[in-house]
């Protein structure tokens, strides 16, 4: 009866029960063109360009990590997390830091589970061993049986295992890698170039799904050759008024267009001081929606003086910052108060 | 295609840029993928995959221009560098295909690869203007068959490969010499006076060379002659190409168009480091940076990765009836080294300065606790002009003479008693004394007794010195003095001879 089967699945699909499986729904999963990656980035309010979205597109199709390097605040972190989003992937997070290890990176052995279950198995591991004639044959026979000690079972997944073992693909960030030691990259090195990791009780674990990877740099230090090799190089900067202007109009909807543009110069005049250090995208947002929320028709020397500490953190900045503004020597006195109290504020509640 | 790919990642590594054959091999890839359509998107893509370090994107995009030049040159000639008519009436000069030799000779490359392997290469056609491809014969004629002759010639050229890169290369390599020797004007060119001062002696036999060679290979006589007008074409543009140069390297210097004077720009010079040394010296530092451990520290703490310490894990078990649920480990933990670097800028090491200057800045970068002291009579600390500066610009603040005298003599013994007054709470037990210098006093006392407080307090010092060991005790040179104080004393003046001691010292360890 097939008018009866349509009818069915008609229903079911206005019900939503039914599930249906196109050639679309593959899509989500990969890129088909750079285009296509450039829309669908834009359409999660991340504004790209072709050189980024070129980078995405090969990474993806040669399943290869990302190594993105940049100043702080160019969107660098934004970037896997968008990817996320726009794949359906879930994003799992590896934050570096001095000192991290294997243990908090790739795997870790659960003692006390190993250890509860040898005590909770002891019987049986006493009628396994009864046999035995003397205290070799016994080590010999738990030697056959040693490797259900050391399974998967009793594995603790760190971000990279989570990522090789995911059923799902996913999105796996290894954020700021240049803060871990230079030792932690070579641990990185296996799975970078093959996506399997090698655990010597065990063996190798390849992965199910391959991870699209974002590994990001704020050049604090030279990563090792090894390291680059192995990923899709890409340099990120502050971007450029347009691009700017557009992230602006995206993210804080609310500032007139006038406004913007202004303010989108001022941000961009300021980078090119010698400060210790420059705005980032987020605090030209954080600015922009200070701007929103004070309702302000237009920059004047007033607000400069009164918000430049959403866009700068240091004493130093600032005066130098006003004074390229044109902002008078004695206001500057009073602004680095302000600011200083303002950053302290700021900083307290994020 | 693979070729031309190759030939490129060939031109790359010829400046210096580092590109593993897995790379190469990923490139062809990534063209698989993006396709050939648009050339912004190859240069992207090719980027990505190619050039791993900032520095080297300049080089990089430079290079891609050239290299990947051909159509656009062939789709708008150029106006002809000069009015050379060579009996071939609209024989095009072979240089308005490119804008330089570099250009020249790889593009030549190219399209040798071409004409080589056509099945794979269709879509390389792309950038290429199709006409050429399709009437092959015609060597006289409209001006697009002409171009065609020149696709030919190419062929020719590329059978006996080599022989116009010879001529290039000689070309480039006087041009260099020429470069060299015009000490007052860095990186440029000498200014050319007269198109007689041209180097054109030496290219011409390399180029009677390949025009016997194409005789011998029974070319049609028409391309030699051809080609003949062609090279002289090059010659005669020669003083153009020159000039096109100079505006290139004046392009590439002219980064900082402030009007410096001489001192500073001797001082850029200086610190003109090329990349593979850069590599180099990054390479010794790190090796060395392994040497210089911290000390352990006395007690133990818990680490995952320890071992299994009886007492504490029997402890910890007991609440669990003394069966070991839960393992301590534990083990010692290596304290990051700290390092305190006295780096002398006197008078006597201001040739060494560059190198130990940037040495410095590398190890302010690869260690975490470094405090940086420069000195000649007076000791300064200029840690945070390495850190908030670029190499460049901290090493000008350094010589500019503003936070100490740079000009006076060199004494030793007064900054190191100044360092054990000022800035003795810098150093402690884990703390590594690096100094750089000559140890040269000038007759003022040597104040020993400074730098075995110095000693005494840190957890080693070594001392870098560009004086052989027989010098040590010759002239003003109080070195043999200072030496027992040391756990090491190295002569250390070029990369090689730090990569060597960074070497020894840890095979030393093993």
């Amino acid at each position: 009866m097939p008018g009866r089967h349509l009818e069915s699945v008609l229903s079911r699909l206005a019900t939503g029960t039914l599930q249906v499986f196109t050639q679309k729904d593959e899509e989500v999963f990969v890129f088909t063109s750079i285009d296509d990656v450039q829309s669908r980035l834009t359409a999660q309010q991340y504004v790209s360009n072709r050189k980024l979205a070129t980078v995405v597109f090969l990474a993806t199709r040669m399943n290869k990590p990302i190594l993105v390097e940049g100043p702080a605040g160019v969107g660098k972190t934004e970037l896997a997390k968008v990817l996320a989003m726009t794949l359906d992937r879930p994003l799992i997070r590896l934050q570096c830091y001095e000192g991290l290890d294997e243990a908090k990176a790739l795997y870790e052995w659960e003692y006390s589970k190993q250890l509860l279950y040898t005590h909770v198995l002891r019987e049986k591991i006493n009628q396994i061993l009864d046999p035995a004639q003397d205290l070799q044959e016994a080590v010999k026979m738990l030697r056959e049986r040693e490797d259900i000690f050391f399974s998967e079972n009793f594995l603790v997944n760190r971000p990279i295992m989570q990522a090789i073992r995911s059923e799902k693909p996913t999105v796996l960030l290894i954020d700021e890698i240049d803060r871990a030691d230079e030792e932690f990259e070579a641990f990185l090195l296996e799975f970078l170039s093959d996506y399997q990791i090698t655990i010597p009780e065990i063996g190798t674990l390849r992965a199910n799904t391959i991870p699209v990877t974002v590994l990001t740099s704020n050049r604090t230090r030279e990563l090792s050759e090894a390291l680059k090799r192995r990923c899709l190089h890409m340099q990120l900067d502050f971007p450029s008024k347009e691009v700017e202007l557009e992230i602006i109009r995206l993210k804080a909807p609310g500032l007139g267009e006038k406004l913007a543009e202004q303010l989108v110069e001022v941000i961009q005049s300021i980078r090119t001081l010698d400060l210790r250090k420059a705005p980032s995208i987020g605090e030209t947002l954080d600015w922009a929606q200070a701007l929103v929320i004070l309702n302000a028709p237009q920059l004047t020397k007033e607000l400069y003086e009164e918000t430049i500490s959403v866009i700068i953190k240091y004493d130093r900045d600032a005066e130098k910052v006003l004074a390229h503004l044109g902002v008078t020597g004695e206001a500057t006195k009073n602004i680095t108060n302000t600011a200083n109290a303002a950053s302290y504020h700021h900083g307290h509640y994020h | 295609m693979d070729r031309v790919i190759n030939d490129f990642v060939h031109l790359l590594r010829q400046h210096s840029v580092r590109v593993s054959p897995a790379e190469s091999i990923e490139a062809l890839q990534a063209l698989h993928y993006v396709g050939l359509e648009e050339r912004e998107v190859v240069r992207d893509a090719l980027r990505a995959i190619l050039v791993k370090s900032r520095d080297d994107v300049e080089v990089y995009d430079r290079l891609f221009d050239l290299y990947f030049s051909f159509q656009e040159a062939a789709d708008t000639p150029k106006p002809r560098l000069r009015g050379v008519d060579h009996g071939h009436g609209g024989a095009p000069s072979r240089l308005e295909l490119g804008e330089d030799l570099e250009a020249e000779t790889n593009e030549s490359d190219e399209d040798h690869e071409h004409t080589h392997e056509p099945p794979q290469s269709i879509e390389l056609r792309k950038f290429f203007d199709e006409r050429q491809l399709r009437q092959g014969e015609d060597l006289h004629g409209a001006p697009d068959k002409l171009r065609l002759s020149l696709f030919a010639q190419q062929l020719v050229l590329n059978r006996k490969q080599g022989a116009l890169q010879q001529i290039f290369d000689r070309i480039s390599h006087q041009l260099q010499v020429r470069r060299a020797r015009n000490v007052f004007q860095p990186g440029g060119v000498a200014p050319l006076s007269d198109s007689e001062e041209l180097p054109i002696d030496i290219s011409a036999a390399e180029l009677q060379d390949l025009i016997d060679h194409l005789h011998e290979m029974e070319v049609d006589e028409d391309l030699i002659e051809q080609l003949k007008a062609q090279a002289d074409n090059i010659i005669e543009g020669l003083p153009e190409l020159l000039k096109s140069m100079q505006e290139r390297q004046k392009k590439l210097a002219a980064k900082q168009p402030d009007p410096i004077d001489l001192h500073q720009r001797l001082l850029r010079r200086l610190l003109d480091f090329s990349a593979t040394e850069q590599r180099d010296m990054e390479a010794a530092v790190r090796r060395l940076a392994h040497e210089l451990h911290g000390a352990h520290s006395r007690r133990q703490h818990k680490d995952r990765t320890g071992r299994i310490s009886i007492s504490h894990t029997l402890r910890h078990n007991l609440r669990f009836e003394g069966i070991p649920f839960q393992p301590v480990l534990r083990r010692r933990h290596e304290q990051r080294p700290r390092l305190v670097l006295l780096c002398d800028v006197s008078l006597s090491t201001r040739n060494l300065a560059r190198f130990w200057l940037h040495m410095i800045h590398q190890m302010q970068s690869l260690f975490s606790k470094v405090r940086t002291f420069t000195f000649v009579a007076d000791m300064v600390e200029v840690t945070h002009l390495f850190e908030e500066y670029s190499l460049n610009r901290a090493v000008e603040t350094i010589f500019g003479g503003q936070l100490l005298d740079v000009d006076t003599k060199s004494d030793f013994g007064r900054a190191a008693q100044q360092f054990c007054d000022e800035f003795l709470n810098s150093i402690n037990r884990r703390t590594t004394v690096v100094i750089l210098g000559d140890g040269r006093n000038n007759g003022n006392p040597h104040n020993e007794g400074a730098l075995e407080e110095i000693a005494y307090h840190a957890r080693d010092v070594i001392w870098l010195t560009p004086e052989p060991k027989w010098g040590w005790s010759l002239g003003s040179c109080d070195m043999a003095l200072y030496e027992p104080h040391c756990k090491r004393v190295e002569v250390v003046t070029s990369i090689e001879q730090l990569g060597r001691i960074a070497e020894d010292l840890v095979h030393s360890k093993v």
